[in-house]
């Protein structure tokens, strides 16, 4: 069995776009909060200037991001190798969309609810954290399980400026096994890689779903026993 | 900056975009047809016909379509099933894009409201009539943003078939800059060049949905 015998190279690639993966996750989330925080600035140039940049980084293909990132950085006398130029790239991208996906969740959040914290007198950081963004998560977590997804599937991208992850490995063994043994294995390996992509968003979107109703545990309490919300039982006198 | 480098390029590049617009044009049509032909048996009532559809979109909006484009171009030959690499970048695209659209549809359809069915039968509607003249124009209504999004993306996402050869735009600028290594001046031309299409086609939706909601329109 041809993917047995590779395996250990196999698990390497793999391991590979693993951390791909979560370095992407990471840079994107630190992008798109960046971005974000940008966005709700009230200078007219910054918003202006970082709106536009995230219009071209959604507009622009992924795939000539991650070239362009590969081709021209250099040129600017940045040298990054493979892995780290196409995490930089797929996160700006992955950092572009997630700011949209913020943005919608805090907007999502009714007006009232910052008054009240106003009236609370919470502030600032306070106000986010312990108001706002609560709120905000269900309307957020959705789409950002499934951006994570698709940055778990742009890491494949990462094969074509030449990151030694698991669909890289994939081509190499077709190459070497093509060329030594003759005839083309190329439907078993990438048949299995499609499997394995998909294992692998199935379980993270497991993974969201599980976050999701985290934050929405109070909107779906089943327990019968105390029709009244806990808290409200020692404010109300027996 | 060299505008005259890119001036020379320019005819090759046109060339690489005649190419894009074409596998995507090709795509976009097929993948709106088996979209809304998927969309229709995955809301019908027959349990096989629905759970391979479901089976089918979510395969493959759980795997990348890089992936998919090699097993198709690659993965395929090997079983005896081969195919040129225009039409390889056209399937792999158009099943890629099929799975979104039917998605886009299915929630289309699910926007039109129950009772609507009971006012075809009092008004004596066939089903067909009830299918075209009522369901269509509701759930085209509600599908049309989302699916534009997958037609924006199914053009964006032909870039891809850059690896497997298929001479379309980018695979112009980036063999240009194995030979004259031009990257500031190639990239940023079709970096242009797709912002500018993108701009078009994003026009061109809001125009049809303008056009589509006139009638609820405030006057």
């Amino acid at each position: 069995m041809l993917l047995l015998e590779f395996r250990n190279f196999l698990l390497a690639g793999f391991a590979n776009t693993l951390l791909l993966a979560l370095v992407l996750t990471a840079g994107a989330t630190l992008c798109a909060v960046m971005f974000a925080a940008a966005l709700s600035t009230r200078s007219r140039v910054v918003t202006g200037c970082v709106y536009s940049l995230i219009e071209c980084l959604r507009d622009i293909p992924l795939m000539v991001t991650v070239l362009l990132a590969y081709f021209v950085l250099p040129k600017a006398g940045i040298s990054l190798n493979p892995f780290w130029s196409s995490a930089l790239s797929i996160s700006l991208w992955g950092g572009a969309n997630g700011a949209h996906i913020i943005r919608a969740g805090l907007a999502s959040v009714p007006k009232g609810q910052h008054e009240a914290a106003d009236a609370f007198g919470l502030r600032g950081w306070r106000k986010l954290m312990l108001v706002i963004l609560p709120q905000a998560m269900p309307v957020i977590i959705p789409p950002y399980v499934s951006l994570v997804t698709s940055l778990v599937q742009a890491s494949s991208l990462g094969a074509v400026v030449g990151v030694e992850e698991v669909f890289r490995a994939g081509q190499v063994i077709i190459e070497q096994t093509t060329l030594t043994r003759g005839g083309s294995p190329a439907y078993l390996v990438y048949g299995f890689l499609l499997v394995i992509y998909f294992v692998l968003c199935w379980l993270i979107s497991l993974v969201g779903r599980r976050c999701e109703q985290h934050f929405t545990r109070h909107l779906t309490r089943t327990d019968a026993a105390s029709p009244v919300p806990r808290g409200m039982t020692q404010v109300v006198p027996a | 900056m060299d505008l005259d480098y890119i001036l020379g390029a320019l005819p090759d590049l046109m060339k690489g975009l005649k190419m894009t617009l074409m596998v995507s044009a090709l795509a976009i049509s097929l993948s709106l047809v088996l979209g809304a032909l998927g969309a229709a048996l995955r809301t019908s009532g027959h349990a096989l016909p629905r759970r391979l559809v479901i089976g089918y979109v979510e395969f493959i909006r759980g795997t990348p379509l890089l992936v998919q484009i090699f097993f198709i171009f690659f993965g395929l030959p090997s079983l005896g099933i081969r195919f040129s690499v225009f039409w390889s970048g056209v399937i792999a695209l158009t099943v890629w894009a099929t799975a979104f659209q039917i998605e886009n549809v299915r929630a289309g359809l699910a926007s039109v409201a129950p009772g609507i069915r009971d006012a075809s039968v009092a008004l004596g509607l066939k089903r067909w009539q009830h299918a075209i003249l009522v369901v269509l124009p509701i759930a085209a209504r509600a599908a049309l943003p989302p699916a534009m999004n997958t037609v924006v993306s199914t053009f964006k996402n032909s870039a891809y078939l850059q690896t497997i050869g298929l001479v379309e735009l980018t695979f112009v600028a980036v063999d240009r800059i194995a030979y004259d290594f031009r990257a500031v001046e190639m990239f940023a031309t079709i970096c242009v060049i797709y912002l500018f299409c993108v701009f078009v086609l994003a026009g061109l939706a809001k125009l049809v949905e303008h056009r589509l909601n006139r009638p609820f329109a405030e006057r």
